[in-house]
Order: structure tokens, then sequence, then C-alpha cells
């Protein structure tokens, strides 16, 4: 099962090039990376030679380009950042959930698009992390890899209940989270989340996964429902008669999302376990992208 | 009783419970059905959530009506209803019943036990005891049967109990029965009568007339029984002959002839004129069709009477050569014995041999080729036995040329005749049609037989009588005398080709047949000695063991048996030689029953009342079955697959099944339309190799998708290899083919059952412990079964070509399983063109050579079960995630990579769809491409 979502998320993901996320903000704190910023700065390439000036450490001087004339010159680098993107997708019971039994369940849906942006990432050399998992974001494959490891090595530990919101720890300014979740949660619950990464600089991008049955309800009569966090049990005489209001009550959670969001400038993407996961990486691919980057390139 | 026209009921009193029904009513209506139960994770939004409809939940008019016709049913039950309900019987004391349970009521036994039910239904709602009787014997081994008055429902058991007897009734015997039984005299009495005639008929119903009341039912047209007598074998026809007791009006009936299995060899119609009791039909068969025939069986009568087995003596005509076998190392074609053994093979049963083995056995005709000329003593030997009803064939040739041999049918001439030889002016002669006497008259003379040399015989007055064939020019070929009971004859010609072309015609067949039913079967066929119960035959005409307490045969047998519960008719003798004795021609011919004026007769009847209460019980059973599922299912707690189309297919199935189940018990008693002969119980060894169960999970991840399997080594390097090889391979598949194999399976055998699997990847180390038993016998079973398992020595680099038994763990680990020998793979083997055209196999290693097992396409119909190879394949399909080698290939590097997956896409190709690729459809094609 693990085995073969890693394999579908390197599938999903070669269907886009690599993501490069936007990263004109990123300032000096962020760690330095691969990205050619074509100006001066921290990186491997050659950028330009300059003079020498008072303050330059001596260990700058290019010594065989100081040899060539009389001024002692220095060799500059291009600058190069990496953007930090922390991923989290929720793993509670309520996503363990698939309405028919040849869709995937929410969390399949969650992991597999956790792992393929994943992917995308690391192509582009991005460094990724899991929000909460205690690890400094990595770049390349093997990032990947373990990514997928831990994230499968903790759903398989059925004891731990994990939470239904993803944990709020302290980031750094510019990075950038990516919350993959059903968020069914009370819309306060969602603001402190949304708020506390905001308020440190964090773009946010979230992506609720809903199951077609959530959306639709298509139950008919009298119907007993039962949570699957505990939430107890509610009993309808004739489901058809509440559609219409919990089609409501939906869009009304979702107007709430997009209201969260949109001070914060994170972008809200909705996502049916019945449709190609394609569609939701794609329109994050374009969220995350530095498209105006691009164009100008 | 209450009565309602057709309909009445046993006990009315319980209709007053009709009276709660509106009580059920308000009370279902009362309760509302409980919801269905829905696991949902948005529940949240659901919360508080109430419907602005506000109708109170109803139950739904339909499952109302359901639970109220489950009510009615059981109320209707138990009030016993009754369909054509029956008056009750004359007079007040118990039933006493009289059945003829003797042979002759074996047709329309199931009508009869009918007809006897029905009367203890009435005695027992009449309260009344019921005394039962049977007419013939009891069986030796039968339990003792409870005399006197009965309670009905004792009565009923021991009525279902009862079977016809395969010998006749006793009624004389029935009146010191009745005696000892004290019945009351105020006995009802009731004779359920075979309708034939027996010496103790008149005492029997002159007791049955003192009691208070006397019926008679006599069997109807169909059910009157017929006698089938043995048939006469003499001559080429199957005569059978049938008895019946009245000669009223023509009658037709069919005998059904079977062969040992059971299987219905021929039909013939006998018919009965119309003033006749004796019927007669003829089977014009040929002779291997009438051999097969091992009982004849008047069709739809079904009982011992209708049956005549046949033995030996009308079947198989054993058939001796005298002389040896035709050896492989001679040369056959020369031998007299290899032509007649041609010629005779099929249709008889042949043994080869000197005078004293061939005699010492039963034998009906003895072949004597003029090679094997008998001394005196043998001739003597020979002699005496023809008197005893053999038939002895001899062949002329140089020996009896020779004189001096006594044992011929007419005297000869010294010498022989030779016709169309290089010093002789005739031509070869051809043969005239054989006269009237002749036993081979009418078989077609063919145009080409020629005989070239003969000897002759002296012209004697009863030459001409003597004589059964004859050249054209009048000169006999075959001379016979009947000796005793046998016969004598002479081909005067040889038996092979030396002085004839007789021996390759389809005429020396011909002959050699009609020879060959001359005879009377097993020569001399007294019976002397005493002879044990092999088979006998039921009063259904069923053949089984014997049961317990059967006798002995006496030695006069054949003129002393009787058909009674200490010799049954069956068979007699052991599984090799048995001979059969039939009811048929053992008991007297049938008479019908001849009543004294004024007895009460009637008719067996198959209608009568019938018991509603099961069928509303049945009824019942399935409402409240369909009623269970339709609560299963408004409560959601049906899977989802099994969605109401489904839940009522099962509930209609069940509802089939049940009526099927439960029809009235009486025709559990029906016996077998088909009586067969049982076949000689074979004690079927008890099948070690079956594969034992699978739990679902293991199944549905087996059978689900396909994958690819590896052995566990236990070594965790090459497990890990393995593993990872065989994702390679797989995602290779993936992307190239049309299989898409789901992730691969590590195999333990001792615990996992191989069979799921298509393919089995072993990497030999030397670490792997032995095989279990378990484990070997799991593997061999695979193998067995269509499995491929692809062995890996993964020593190539080191062992450089040497045969693939040189690895020392390969011989180690397979060594429990019953392994074929090995050849190296030929070139054009369907795995070098299963999927890609390949010449070579890499693996990580090069070169060395695939091991399949011998056999040339023959064995598995030319689709490998174990190949052994040596280039460590796991090693080269190793790969990571972006398709980059785990492991180094030398020396090819990438390309021979590329190799290694080709060869493992075409190994699992044959795994997959065998040798279809080697089939000669798509040769055009390959090798186009092969030429390319």
């Amino acid at each position: 099962m693990a085995q073969s979502t890693f394999n579908r998320s390197l599938e999903l993901a070669g269907t886009l090039p690599a993501l490069m996320v936007a990263a004109d903000r990123v300032a000096a704190t962020v760690i330095q990376g691969v990205h050619g910023r074509r100006r001066v700065g921290q990186g491997d390439a050659f950028w330009q030679y300059r003079q020498y000036r008072d303050g330059d450490s001596a260990s700058r001087i290019d010594w065989r380009q100081s040899a060539r004339s009389r001024a002692l010159f220095v060799r500059e680098t291009e600058w190069e950042a990496a953007a930090s993107v922390w991923l989290w997708r929720d793993a509670s019971p309520s996503m363990q959930y698939a309405s028919l039994r040849n869709l995937d369940t929410k969390a399949q849906r969650a992991e597999l698009i956790v792992l393929a942006l994943a992917n995308l990432l690391t192509d582009a050399s991005e460094r990724i992390a899991i929000l909460g998992g205690g690890l400094r974001p990595s770049a390349g494959r093997v990032a990947v890899r373990r990514m997928a490891e831990s994230l499968f090595a903790e759903t398989k530990n059925d004891a731990a209940k994990l939470p239904s919101l993803p944990p709020l720890v302290p980031l750094p300014a510019h990075g950038t989270v990516v919350l993959v979740s059903d968020w069914l949660d009370p819309l306060d619950r969602i603001e402190t989340v949304v708020r506390h990464y905001a308020s440190e600089g964090v773009r946010g991008h979230l992506v609720q996964i809903l199951d077609p049955a959530e959306e639709d309800l298509p139950f008919n009569g009298h119907v007993k429902f039962e949570g699957l966090e505990a939430e107890g049990q509610h009993t309808i005489r004739r489901v058809e008669t509440v559609r219409e209001a919990y089609g409501a009550r939906l869009a009304a959670q979702r107007e709430g999302l997009q209201r969260l969001a949109r001070p914060a400038d994170w972008t809200v993407h909705l996502h049916r376990t019945d449709r190609p996961a394609q569609t939701v990486l794609l329109s994050l691919y374009l969220a995350m992208a530095d498209l105006r980057r691009l164009n100008a390139a | 009783m209450l009565s309602l026209g057709a309909f009445a009921f046993a006990a009315p009193g319980m209709l007053a419970l009709l009276l709660v029904l509106p009580l059920i009513y308000w009370l279902l209506r009362m309760i509302p059905p409980l919801p269905r139960l829905v696991r949902f994770p948005a529940i949240r939004l659901l919360m508080g959530l109430e419907p602005t409809e506000q109708t109170p939940m109803k139950m739904p008019w339909w499952l109302l009506l359901l639970r109220l016709l489950l009510a009615i049913a059981l109320i209707v039950a138990m009030a016993k209803p009754l369909l054509n309900p029956q008056a009750d019987l004359p007079g007040k004391g118990p039933l006493l019943l009289v059945i003829d349970d003797g042979w002759a009521s074996a047709p329309g036994w199931t009508a009869r036990i009918a007809h006897a039910e029905r009367l203890i239904d009435r005695a027992e709602r009449g309260g009344r005891p019921v005394v039962l009787m049977g007419t013939a014997p009891q069986p030796l081994d039968a339990p003792a049967m409870k005399q006197g008055a009965l309670r009905p429902e004792e009565a009923r058991t021991l009525l279902r109990a009862m079977r016809p007897k395969p010998w006749p009734t006793d009624r004389a015997a029935t009146v010191g029965q009745l005696d000892q039984a004290q019945v009351d005299a105020s006995a009802h009495a009731v004779w359920l009568s075979d309708g034939l005639e027996d010496p103790g008929t008149d005492k029997l119903t002159a007791r049955l007339r003192d009691f208070d009341g006397l019926e008679v039912v006599l069997p109807d047209q169909a059910s009157t029984p017929l006698v089938l007598l043995p048939p006469d074998s003499d001559g080429r026809d199957l005569k059978v002959r049938a008895l019946r007791p009245a000669a009223n009006g023509p009658r037709k009936a069919a005998v059904r002839a079977e062969d040992e299995q059971g299987r219905v060899v021929a039909r013939i119609d006998v018919d009965f004129a119309a003033t006749s009791t004796q019927g007669e039909g003829v089977l014009a068969a040929p002779v291997e069709l009438r051999n097969r025939i091992a009982r004849l069986d008047i069709e739809g009568q079904n009982g011992a009477g209708s049956a005549v087995l046949l033995d030996e003596r009308s079947r198989r005509r054993p058939v001796s050569i005298l002389g040896e076998r035709a050896s492989a190392n001679g040369q056959p074609l020369l031998q007299e014995v290899y032509y007649l053994e041609r010629a005779l093979d099929p249709y008889v049963s042949l043994s080869i041999g000197d005078r004293e083995t061939v005699l010492t056995r039963n034998t009906a005709v003895l072949l004597i080729p003029d090679g094997a000329a008998p001394s005196p003593n043998d001739r003597e030997e020979i002699a005496k036995w023809i008197e005893q009803g053999g038939v002895a064939v001899r062949f002329a040739g140089p020996n009896l040329a020779a004189g001096g041999d006594n044992l011929i049918p007419v005297p000869l001439r010294l010498g022989d005749r030779s016709l169309g030889g290089v010093m002789s002016w005739g031509t070869p002669a051809t043969l005239a049609d054989f006269p009237s006497n002749s036993p081979f008259f009418g078989i077609p003379m063919p145009k080409d037989v020629r005989i070239s040399q003969q000897v002759l015989a002296e012209p004697t007055p009863d030459l001409g009588d003597k004589t059964w064939a004859r050249l054209s020019d009048g000169t006999p070929l075959v001379t016979a005398e009947k000796r005793g009971k046998g016969y004598l004859v002479l081909v005067h010609t040889t038996a092979n080709t030396n002085w004839s072309n007789l021996a390759l015609s389809g005429l020396f067949v011909d002959m050699l047949q009609r020879l060959v039913l001359l005879s009377r079967g097993i020569a001399g066929d007294g019976i002397n000695k005493a002879l044990k119960p092999w088979r006998t035959l039921d009063g259904f005409g069923r053949l089984g063991a014997p049961p317990a307490g059967v006798q002995m045969l006496p030695a006069d047998a054949n003129r002393t048996f009787k058909p009674k519960p200490s010799t049954p008719p069956g068979l007699y003798g052991d599984e090799n030689a048995h001979v059969a004795f039939n009811l048929g021609d053992h008991v007297d011919a049938p008479k019908p029953l001849a009543l004294p004026p004024g007895v009460a007769t009637d008719r067996l009847s198959e209608g009568g009342e019938t018991d509603l209460s099961r069928w509303c019980l049945l009824a019942a059973a399935i409402l409240l079955l369909s009623d269970f599922l339709i609560s299963l299912w408004l409560r959601g707690m049906l899977p989802r697959a099994v969605r109401l189309r489904r839940a009522a297919t099962a509930a209609v199935l069940i509802a089939a099944a049940g009526l099927f189940a439960s029809p009235p018990s009486v025709e559990a008693q029906t016996p077998s339309t088909s009586p067969r002969i049982a076949a000689p119980i074979k004690v079927a060894a008890p099948n070690e190799d079956k594969p034992p169960p699978l739990s679902d999970e293991e199944a549905l991840r087996g059978a689900l998708d396909v994958r690819l399997a590896y052995i566990v080594t236990g070594d965790k390097d090459v497990d890990d290899t393995s593993r990872a090889g065989l994702e390679g391979l797989s995602e290779i598949l993936r992307s190239r083919t049309s299989v898409e194999p789901a992730d691969p399976v590590g195999l333990d055998l001792d615990r996992d059952e191989p069979r799921l699997y298509p393919l089995i990847y072993w990497p030999i180390t030397s670490t792997q412990p032995n095989l279990s038993p378990k484990a070997s016998a799991a593997l061999d079973r695979y193998l067995r079964t269509g499995g491929i398992v692809f062995v890996d020595t993964r020593d190539q680099q080191m062992s450089f070509d040497r045969p693939a038994n040189g690895n020392p763990d390969l011989k180690r680990l397979l060594g429990a399983i019953e392994l074929p020998p090995l050849i190296s793979m030929p070139s054009d083997y369907v795995l070098t063109k299963s999927f890609y055209l390949l010449s070579d196999f890499p693996g990580r290693w090069q070169g060395g050579k695939l091991w399949i097992e011998a056999g040339n396409g023959r064995v598995n119909d030319g689709v490998p079960t174990i190949i052994i190879g040596s280039n460590d394949y796991a090693g080269a399909w190793a790969v990571d995630q972006r398709g980059r080698g785990l492991m180094p290939v030398s020396p090819g590097g990438e390309t021979q990579r590329e190799m290694a997956f080709r060869f493992g896409v075409n190994l699992v190709m044959v795994a997959l769809t065998g040798n279809y690729k080697d089939d000669a459809v798509h040769l055009q094609d390959i090798m186009q491409r092969l030429r390319r």
C-alpha cells in the first residue's frame, strides 16, 4: 500500500515540471539554496570579480585573478536561495473514509497530494519538511523518501490518534506551508492555525479534500449518522429534507475558509476524492509557482 | 374437522387466533422501524439539522402487509389445513395393513406406500392404532419388526422403512404371523396386494375376512409386475423374453441393457401379443457391444424380478492361443500368434501360453497355430476339453502337413498342395461363397483373398458336411467336427502369410469372431463348487454388497436355487469369476391374483388429501427471512455491494431452495429410477495432495492482482534484492506491457500457499535451510499444477558455465522436490520469443545457460515448470525510484541490464500465456522478423 502510494505520487508529479516556489520575498534568513537570483550573494556559481574593499575578508580574495594585475580582486558568486516548504496532511480518523469501495480514502488522497507536491518541490531543489515533524527542511529525492516513510510510519501507528488540525510550531518567516485536510473543524479553531502562521509571515495553501458523499449527502430516509472521531450520533428521519440545509452549511464552511485565507494572502483549494488528483495538484502548482519570474525568463 | 369444499381444517380451533390480527396490526403500526446506521465524517455539519417536514415516522405499508401475512401464515399452519380431505375409516377397531412386499411389489412401490400412509393418516385422525404386516419373509439382517398394534406415527416410521424384497411373498406364513400378533377381531383390514397369485392366497384371504371389513387394494395396469428371463445367448442375436401375469391385450415394454458402469448400451423393445403372457425382443448388436452388457432391466419396473444380471457364461469369450507371445525382438510379421492376436484382440479376452497354462484357465476357444503343434499328451488333454464344450481351432502348416497328428476333424493327405508357386501351373485360388451349414454363412466375401498353399483333406463321405469353407475349386479350406459338446475346427492354411494372404484380410477377423461365437462360453459351465455371495440385488433391482446372513450356494445351485432371504438373487463367486443367479428363471411364472367373490377391492391411487400446513410454514419462513433481509437493508446493515437487487435474488433463491427441500417426505423413498450395477467398490486412496484451504485475505491478495513472488531465503540482503528486483521488473512490465503486476510477494513456503502466483523467483543461497516436508509438498504441488519456478543460483561469475547441478546448494534445496531431468534450453524455446525476440539471457552476469526440464515440449504442453539460471537476475532488475540500477551489471553495463529486463518480461509472459507464442499461428510473423 505504502509503496504504491509512493509510486503513484511519483507518477503524478511526473506530469508537471518541477515547481519553483516564488521566493522573491525570501530574506537572507532563509537557508541559501540554488536559485540563481542574478544578484551577488551566497552561492556556488561565479558571478563577477570586483576590487577588494576594506572590510572584505582576506579569505575571499581570489589570488589567481589578483596575480594577473596589480589590484586585489574578490570573487563574487551569484546569490542563490531556496524556499522551504512545510507540508502537513490530516491523518485523523475522519480522514479514513471513503463512501465507495473503489474510491481512495481522504487520507490516502491527502498523502498522495503531499508526496506528489514534495516530488515537484524537490525536483526544483526546494527544501521540504513535514510540519511538526521536528526535522529541518532538506532537499533531494532522499527527502521525499524520508517524508514518505515518516508519513507511513505515522499512519501505521494506529494507537496514536492523530489530531485533525496542524500543530502550531514556530517557522521562519517567508516559509510556505501546505496544509491538506478536510477542514471540517469549527472555523474558529482553523482560524487559530491560520492566524498563527500568517502572523509569522508564512505563506500558506489550504487544500480541502472531501469525499463525494460529504459534498452531496446521497442518503435517503431514516438514517442514524455516526461520527468517526467520537463526535456522537445524530439521527435524521428523512435525510432528503435536510440535504439543502447541509449543502448550505458546507458552503458556509468553505466560505469561512476563504474568509480566513484571503487577508493572509493564503489560497484555498477544493478537491473531491472522485476527481483525479492532478487537478488539485495543478492548481496548487499554479498558486505556488513563481509565475511572474517564469514568464520573465 | 371443519370442511370448506375441497379444504378442511383438522384443528379449526386455532383459527380463533386470527382474531388477534387487529392487535398485531396496531402494535406494528406503533413501532417505527429502526434507522440505518451510516458512518459519516462530516457529522459536525449535520448536528442540529432537523427535518423541516415533521411527518410521524411509520412503517411502510408493504412491510406492514408482509408482517401481517407472516402472522396469518403461522396461524393457518397451526390449524392444519387439508386439501381434498378424505372420509374417516369405517369400523371402530385398529387398522390392519397387510402389505405385499415381495419382488412383485417393486413397481409402484411409492404409490403403495403413499396409499398406506394416507390410510395411516386417517387412522390417526380417528385415534385408532395400526397393525402393519409384510407378506414376504424378512431379510436376515433386518431388526425384528414390532408386532401388534402400533401408534400411527410408529407405524408411519415402520412403513417408511419398508422396502420390497428380492424374493417372493409367503402368504401362508403371514397367516401364522397374524395369529401370533393377536390382532383385535374388530380391526379394519386393508391388504395392499401386488396382484400376483401365491399358494397361500386363499388361506390369507380367509383369515383376513374374519376381521371386521376387508379391502384389497390391487395395483393398476402400469404397476403390474413383469418378469424378465435370462436371455438366450446362443447364436448371433440376443433374445430377451419377459413374462406377465395376465394376457390382457397387447403391451409393449422396453428392456434396457447396461454395461458394468451403468451406461446404457442398448434398448430392446419387447412386445406382448394380445393373447400371450410372454413377450419377446431381439437385440442384433455386434459382438463387442454385446460383450459389454452386464445387466438387463425392464424400464419403469425397477424391481428384482425385472432385472437380469449377465455373467461370463453369456458374455465374455475367453480365448487362448497356444504358443508364445510374439516377441518384440523377433520378427512379428512372420509369427502366427501375431496375426491371431491382432485379429481377436479388441473383441475377446486373450491369453497366450502353453497347453497347461491355457487349459487350467477358463477358456472358451483355443487357437492352435501350426508352430505350436501339440504333443501327443497335449492332444489327449485338448480332446477331453473339446468333449466338455471347448472349441479348438487348428491352423495348418508344415508341421501338420508332415502327418502323424490325429487331432484333426478330417483325415488329411500327407504333404501339401501349392498353387501358383514357381513349380506350379495353377494360380492362387480364391474362396467360394460359404455354404449355408457353415457358421461363416453370410459373411461378405472379399475379392482379394488368395490361397497359395494348403493341406488337403482325404475325401470321405461326410467331408461335405464337415466343410465350412471351400476354395473356388471345391477343395475344403475350413473343416470342422462336432465332438461332444465342443468343436474341433481345422483351417487348412496357415495363420500367417506364408501360405495365403487370408491372415491379412478382414475376412480372417470375421471368421475368427464367428468361431468364437460358436463356443458356449467357459467350457463345461457346470458349477462344481460352492459359491459365496459377491453382489446381490435388493428389492429395487439395485446391485450391492450382500446383506449379512447371506449363505454360500451349494454346488448344484443351478437347479436348486430359490430366491429367499438366505440366498437373494445376485452374483455369486468372486470378483474374477462370478455366476449370475436371477430371480426371473427361478420363480413360478406370474399369475393374476384370484380373489374369492365378495371381497371389496380398490385400486392404488396416487392422489388423496394433502396436508397444507407445511406449505404454510414454508411461506411463513420465507416471509420471515425476507422481513429479516428488509430490516437489515432498511438499517443499512447489508454490505454496500449487496443492494436491494442482490438481496431480492438471495431471497428468491433461498425461497426456491426451501421449496425443493421440503417436498412431501414420501418422495424420499422413491427408488432411484436407474438401478445400476454397483461398480466394484474402489477404496479411494486418501488424497494427500489436497492443497490447504486459503484464508479469504490471502486468496484476495493473491487473486485480485497478478503478483510476482519470490521465495524468502532468510538472508536479508538476498531477500531485499529479490524484492527490489521484482519491483523493478513489475515496473517495467507495467510500463511496457499490458501486465500490471501489484507489489511482489515474499513467500515463506512453510506458511504461504504458492498456488496463487504465476511465477516464483527463487534465489539459491547457501544459508537457506532445507525445505520442510510441508514446504516441498507445497512446491511440488505448485509445479505439478502449472506453476513456474525460476531458480537463480546467482553464481555465474564463479561457476563459468558449469552444469546447473554443480551447485551444491541447488542440489540440497531441490533435493526434496520431484525434479524432472534437466536440459540446457534449446535456442528456439518459447522463452526466446514470448515478448521480445532474444538470443541470450543475461542478468547481472552474462553467459551461462538456462536449464529447463527435458521432455521436448511434450511435458506440460511445452510450458516449462522449472527454469534454472545463474546470472543473478534480481540483481539486474533491482532499480531505485529513478530507474537507475542498484547494482552494477557486468560486463555489458546498461545495455545488458536492458536485456535482463527483456528476459524478465519474456519470463513473465511465458508464465502468464504459456506456449501461446510457440503457436504456429504466429510463426509467419516471427519468421519474418527473425529474417530481418
